[in-house]
């Protein structure tokens, strides 16, 4: 059951977008989710839907991953469309009470679902075509003018990477407890929220504790390869900008153009 | 002076529950590691085994007594990362040791400390990973492969810090037996062809038979050591610390006991077999 969680993971390819610099790909998602969230006529919505539609075709992953990346969020996307929906302005189509519903709340619900689901989608397209060494190496890079301040810009990576090389493992041990609890007679399924909440204690007791352990492996066995934390450390894969990146840097603009446009000539609906 | 050499090594820990008790982990330790040896080191849970394999990379300091490796005191910490590039440390779990998500990235991650060029990185992973013969999962996910193929790539990743020496704590005590005979043939493999010292420290005694040494440690100190043959011969003395021989010395000891006569012990099925023959006719 816990292993359906998709979000996070890297999927090893050799996709144009896998092969992308992952510094170019940080910034390229941020300017996108910038870009998604200022969309304001469904011309411009649809222009970055298929933006993303067409970048997900291109890595390579099978669409289903995809779709199991929006299961674990479906029921943000609910709440927040259903509050949007009561939220709009203008004449109501529809009324209960102090409820109402307006052709601006429908299109408010509707922009901020497909918009939700664009975020995770281009999330998603960057975990599952970076691996988390390329991804925190990336963020290192971006951030390194931050060292100036004393920002610890490498622990921050290799805390990062290390958080995300566990999740499979913590998840699988996960399960192993759940199955461990259960063959002794937890009841994990049935009963109110609070019951199931409390039922989540013997679960993550021993997973505490075996992270805690796991966390002085690591540490051991990093000292035992020479860790001396980011000075006069070197990478085997030194990233480089390339022709690729520049072009695919250049259709984000032209997406962020058009978008831009599209605002400013044709009316906002929300 | 030997490779690796260990002058009465003391190393103490208070007890957890109760600091005025404190107990000796290991107790006046003297042993001498030569270079392209394969040493097996056998004990019981508790008998300090992991202390010394702590010891040998300067990941402990002994609280009285010396080790040298290569000549250098490990309580230099001048010295500590040279040590620790000569000596490397491969842990039980498997898990708990590798640190990327990308087999050929966690097999980097050593080098990378050291401080190594680029390129050079690339030809160290490539040869560690083909020397394990993982060179064709490089790009897999660690937690996608089996118990042996993970400490394979944990050994590897030692490896790319082209070591002198690899020390292993019981490296094949979670694995199932095809994981285990995995890791041996690698472990005999480097010690053979690449002249890599091999400490293995173990509770499986058919692994410690492959060994060119056994050293057997109880309570702290050494209880005998000598080649296999010698060691397993003493199965009175092993019996009487609850130490196991390999099922092959046991049968022909029992056998001995019976009134059968064996000249020496056999350390494998095939030499029992042979030797039972012998006797028999």
């Amino acid at each position: 059951m816990v292993r359906d969680v998709a979000f996070g993971q890297y999927f090893p390819g050799k996709s144009i977008i896998h092969r992308l610099d992952p510094r170019a790909k940080i910034v390229m998602l941020i300017a996108y989710l910038v870009i998604c969230f200022c969309t304001f006529n469904y011309v411009s919505l649809a222009l970055t839907a298929a933006f993303t539609v067409f970048f997900i075709l291109l890595s390579g992953i099978p669409v289903k991953f995809y779709f199991k990346s929006l299961k674990v969020i479906i029921f943000i996307v609910i709440l927040t469309s259903l509050l949007n929906l009561f939220y709009g302005t203008g004449d109501p189509i529809w009324q209960w009470g102090i409820l109402k519903i307006t052709v601006n709340g429908i299109n408010r619900a509707f922009f901020i679902t497909i918009r939700i689901i664009c975020l995770i989608l281009s999330s998603s397209c960057l975990t599952f075509t970076t691996s988390p060494t390329e991804l925190t190496d990336a963020i290192e890079r971006l951030l390194r003018p931050l060292e100036k301040i004393h920002f610890p810009v490498h622990e921050l990576a290799m805390m990062m990477s290390l958080a995300l090389r566990f999740v499979p493992t913590l998840l699988e041990e996960t399960d192993k407890i759940m199955q461990a609890q259960k063959a002794r007679g937890a009841d994990m399924d049935s009963g109110n929220f609070l019951k199931r909440v409390k039922a989540l204690i013997p679960i993550l007791i021993p997973l505490f504790v075996s992270a805690f352990r796991r966390a002085y492996d690591i540490a051991v066995a990093m000292e035992c390869r020479c860790y001396r934390g980011g000075s006069g450390r070197t990478r085997m894969k030194s990233l480089h900008m390339g022709k690729t990146d520049v072009i695919s840097l250049v259709v984000l603009a032209l997406v962020v153009g058009g978008v831009i446009l599209c605002n400013i000539f044709i009316p906002s609906v929300i | 002076m030997k490779f690796i050499s260990l002058q009465n090594v003391v190393f103490s820990y208070s007890d957890p529950e109760d600091s005025q008790i404190i107990h000796n982990a290991v107790d006046g330790v003297s042993l001498e590691i030569e270079k392209g040896e394969f040493i097996a080191l056998l004990g019981h849970n508790g008998c300090g085994k992991s202390t010394i394999a702590k010891h040998l990379n300067a990941m402990l300091l002994p609280d009285s007594g010396k080790v040298y490796v290569d000549g250098d005191d490990t309580s230099d910490i001048s010295k500590t990362y040279d040590i620790r590039e000569k000596v490397g440390l491969v842990l039980q779990n498997p898990d708990n040791q590798l640190v990327a998500s990308i087999v050929e990235e966690d097999v980097a991650f050593g080098p990378e400390n050291l401080g190594v060029e680029p390129s050079e990185i690339r030809k160290r992973v490539d040869f560690a990973l083909k020397a394990v013969d993982m060179y064709d999962y490089k790009d897999n996910a660690p937690y996608k492969l089996s118990g042996g193929q993970k400490q394979r790539i944990a050994i590897a990743g030692i490896l790319a810090m082209l070591p002198q020496c690899i020390v292993l704590d019981e490296p094949t005590a979670m694995l199932d037996p095809n994981g285990r005979e995995e890791v041996m043939s690698t472990l005999l493999k480097l010690n053979k062809e690449n002249k890599i010292t091999i400490v293995l420290i173990t509770h499986y005694m058919e692994e410690a038979v492959l060994a060119d040494r056994v050293v057997v440690m109880d309570s702290g100190k050494i209880l005998t050591q000598g080649t296999p043959r010698d060691v397993f011969s003493q199965v009175e003395l092993l019996k009487k610390h609850r130490l196991d021989v390999p099922q092959a010395t046991e049968l022909a000891y029992k056998l001995n006991g019976c009134g059968l006569k064996f000249d020496k012990m056999p350390l494998n099925a095939e030499e029992c077999v042979k030797m039972l023959e012998e006797v028999l006719e």
